[in-house]
């Protein structure tokens, strides 16, 4: 069920400067300190005592709740660029956590641009027949849908793709998770053709929010196969898909950047995501090969 | 009313063959192939029914021939007794080729039992239906004169206390008696029902059965004979009427749940459950704006139904005040008892346990959105990608099963995670035929290729008959695809074809078609 990840030590490809988050140390962060059971009470939810989904690499885990993806919980995921337009990054994303859900009950994805392809979620281990796929017509549908599909036991998860997320809606669908303990995701995609933000992180998606974790994913270049020194691309195929990963919110964690790399299936580790390098550039072991699969 | 050759008319009716055609039923007997009815066409050339299909056939090669099917004749007996409703109230099929209709004290509505029976006739005869009908005071009479041979078509009309007379120059085996009654009869010499009058009843019941006897007393009207009138199911309707107009939300919800409870304990006690719902409000000024929620599975939960309605009732102008309310559950099907657990929390309403809060959630964003923007997908077997997904209803239970089509995952062959409706054509710039561009323009934006891999070859399907034609924006010719899946220099990952080929007198154009994480 955990994905085991190896170190890579390939060399980092030149990577546009990261978004602004602060400093970021080598030294592992160490996990918050356990909240105790008199004050989980008071705090209100604040720590989540449900399950977790471990991500597999304790550099991500340590910082995330729990030592994971806290379910039955709301999660917000949001891209850069023209990825916040095509949400490919973020659905592909979604995925991946979503395929270690139990099978049993469906998961609805609701929204308002149904370009969403079955065939393309079968590379992250996730069955496109658990899917109930809904169109709506705008965000605030979009929302209302999600609410509706929150209220029961029905799903094991409801994902929503909406651009404008406003702090009271957000809250509104954490408590509608927590009702049931149905894992929420939010996947923040605006129309095509807005400007998209060339550094930082653009006002509306800002918002203080009542989600759980609040993720970030900008395309990485992938580690192209180069045989020799051509240079026209038609001989260099691209490799496995990374991306850029940042957790910028997390609540009762810290928060973290990473590349991760989305491997193929393989016998001992199918659909992982695999950690490459951390944002500051350092190669994690000298040397190394990467092993095949 | 007696309406020959019945099977033969629904058939006609149905527009199997044309009236004048030799048309014949056939069943199979024991093995051998015999006709059942024939039409008047074929009767004129001799064939009957009882006749061997081989015989038949050599007297008229081109004889056309339908499958016996007395169940379907049964089925449209009634469905023709339910049209002469509009005459009486009591109208009975009398299989296998009658109907009966009673009626008393309808006539006057007509002006006389001649018209009804005149306008009943000439109706049936426009719609290509031969019937005779008759009239009479008691049904043995009315089943008698209605089957003689010879006399006009006209409708017989028997004045009351003339049934003696009538029916006794008939033959006696007009009495509906048993076929080896008829017979004995006949070997006797007693041919006509006015013989069997002058008779000892008590020696013909020995002789022929007592049935001889029950029947002469019910043509001539001495015994009552009851006759099972189908009626309507009472419709699934409940209707609330108020004394003062009402108008505010409030009250409105409150009237339906009021009425949802009672139409659900009417479906509750039957085990019957109601598919569609429709609530009407009649206004006081004669306008009935209506709301209508559909659910997936047959409910007969008042607090379910209600919930459903009231998310609804906002469409509705009250106006100056409402009337009355009714509310109708159009689409009744059974359900299946189930029995809740302890720890089952109260859900839904729909009929199974598992699915309950499913059904609930697909019901409540069916009726918000509209049911076809609620689907499941299945694999298709088709190459060509837009082609590849299929939808299906979203309570199929077929995904659950172990029967349900697998997804399957070629790895050298992957697919994008975001496919665009439409292929959108872009400005691309590539080498030489076969290699992929080095850079695009998509949207405005330029994007230069880092990395590529493909080409992956798409072609038409051959095998559709009616190829797609202009529908996807690409034209047929063009559905030869080279796919290839470029990467950009800021990491972003496409799904380009290039439609058609080099060479062949038109250039070909690039597509993006889908994006890859």
């Amino acid at each position: 069920m955990l994905c085991p990840f190896r170190l890579a030590a390939d060399r980092p490809a030149p990577l546009p400067p990261p978004p602004a988050l602060g400093k970021i140390s080598l030294r592992p962060p160490k996990a918050p300190p356990p909240v105790p059971a008199h004050l989980r009470a008071l705090l209100g939810g604040a720590r989540p005592a449900g399950a977790v989904l471990a991500l597999g690499d304790r550099r991500v885990d340590a910082l995330l709740p729990g030592g994971g993806v806290p379910l039955g919980q709301l999660h917000e995921v949001g891209a850069e660029g023209l990825a916040a337009e095509t949400g490919a990054l973020a659905a592909v994303f979604i995925a991946c956590l979503l395929a270690r859900l139990p099978a049993a009950r469906p998961v609805f994805w609701i929204a308002t641009r149904c370009d969403l392809y079955p065939p393309g979620l079968l590379d992250t281990g996730f069955d496109p027949a658990r899917l109930v796929l809904v169109a709506a017509r705008d965000d605030a549908e979009t929302l209302a849908a999600m609410e509706t599909a929150l209220a029961e036991p029905a799903a094991v998860a409801v994902v929503g793709e909406v651009g404008r997320l406003d702090r009271v809606a957000s809250r509104r669908l954490q408590l509608a998770c927590l009702r049931h303990a149905t894992t929420g995701f939010v996947l923040r995609r605006w129309p095509y053709g807005r400007k998209a933000a060339a550094d930082g992180v653009p006002a509306r998606e800002r918002e203080p929010t009542a989600a759980v974790t609040r993720w970030r994913l900008a395309p990485a270049l992938s580690a192209a196969e180069e045989a020799g020194a051509r240079l026209t691309p038609a001989t260099r195929e691209p490799g496995p898909a990374r991306w850029r990963v940042a957790l910028t919110h997390a609540r009762g964690g810290r928060e973290g950047a990473w590349t991760l790399e989305f491997t193929e299936a393989s016998d001992e580790a199918p659909h992982s995501l695999r950690v490459v390098a951390g944002l500051a550039d350092h190669p994690a072991a000298p040397g190394g090969l990467r092993a095949a699969g | 009313m007696w309406l020959p050759d019945w099977p033969i008319t629904r058939l006609h009716r149905a527009g199997f063959a044309p009236p004048a055609e030799k048309l014949a039923t056939v069943e199979t007997e024991r093995g051998l192939r015999r006709l059942v009815d024939v039409s008047a066409a074929a009767a004129a050339l001799g064939l009957r029914p009882g006749q061997a299909l081989a015989g038949a056939r050599a007297i008229c090669p081109d004889l056309k021939l339908a499958e016996a099917d007395p169940a379907g004749d049964a089925e449209a007996l009634g469905r023709l007794a339910l049209w002469c409703e509009r005459y009486t109230p009591l109208a009975a099929p009398d299989p296998p080729d009658g109907l009966w209709l009673d009626i008393t004290g309808c006539a006057h509505l007509w002006n006389g039992e001649e018209a009804l029976a005149a306008d009943l006739a000439r109706r049936l005869e426009a719609g290509e239906t031969p019937c005779r009908v008759a009239v009479a005071g008691t049904t043995g009479a009315a089943w008698a004169l209605a089957r003689r041979i010879g006399g006009d078509a006209a409708p017989v009309i028997l004045a009351p206390g003339e049934e003696r007379e009538a029916i006794a120059p008939l033959p006696v085996g007009l009495l509906r008696l048993p076929p080896a009654a008829v017979a004995a009869l006949r070997r006797l010499g007693l041919r006509r029902i006015g013989e069997l009058y002058r008779l000892p009843r008590a020696d013909l019941a020995v002789r022929f059965g007592a049935s001889i006897v029950l029947r002469l007393d019910q043509a001539l009207g001495q015994v009552e004979e009851a006759i099972a009138w189908p009626r309507a199911a009472p419709p699934w309707l409940e209707r609330l009427a108020f004394a003062e107009p009402i108008g505010t939300p409030e009250d409105l919800e409150r009237a339906l749940a009021l009425l949802a409870e009672r139409l659900c304990a009417r479906l509750a006690v039957k085990l019957l459950g109601g598919r569609m719902f429709a609530a009407r409000f009649f206004r006081t000024d004669g306008e009935v704006p209506h709301i209508a929620v559909a659910t997936a599975l047959p409910v007969h939960a008042p607090a379910y139904v209600a919930k459903l309605l009231g998310a609804k009732l906002e469409t509705v102008d009250p106006g100056f005040g409402v009337d009355a309310v009714t509310l109708e559950a159009e689409a009744v099907a059974a359900v299946a008892p189930a029995q809740p657990g302890f720890d089952a929390p109260a859900a839904g309403g729909a009929s199974a346990t598992d699915g309950a809060p499913l059904a609930a959630v697909v019901d409540a964003l069916a009726n918000r959105l509209g049911p076809e923007r609620l689907w499941r997908v299945a694999p298709r077997a088709s190459h060509v990608p837009e082609r590849a997904v299929e939808r299906r209803p979203a309570l199929d239970p077929a995904p659950m099963t172990r029967k349900a089509p697998a997804w399957e995952r070629d790895p050298s062959q992957p697919r994008p995670i975001r496919l665009l409706r439409r292929p959108e054509p872009i400005e691309a710039t590539a080498p030489v035929p076969d290699d992929p561009p080095v850079l695009f323009r998509w949207r405005g934006a330029l994007h230069r290729v880092r990395a590529a891999a493909g080409p992956e070859r798409i072609a038409a399907e051959w095998w559709r008959r009616a190829p797609r034609s202009e529908r996807d924006g690409v034209a047929e010719t063009d559905l030869v695809r080279d796919y290839y899946r470029v990467e950009d220099t800021e990491g972003a990952r496409f799904w380009l074809f290039r439609a058609g080929q080099h060479g062949g007198g038109r250039t070909p154009q690039w597509y993006l078609h889908g994006l890859f994480a």
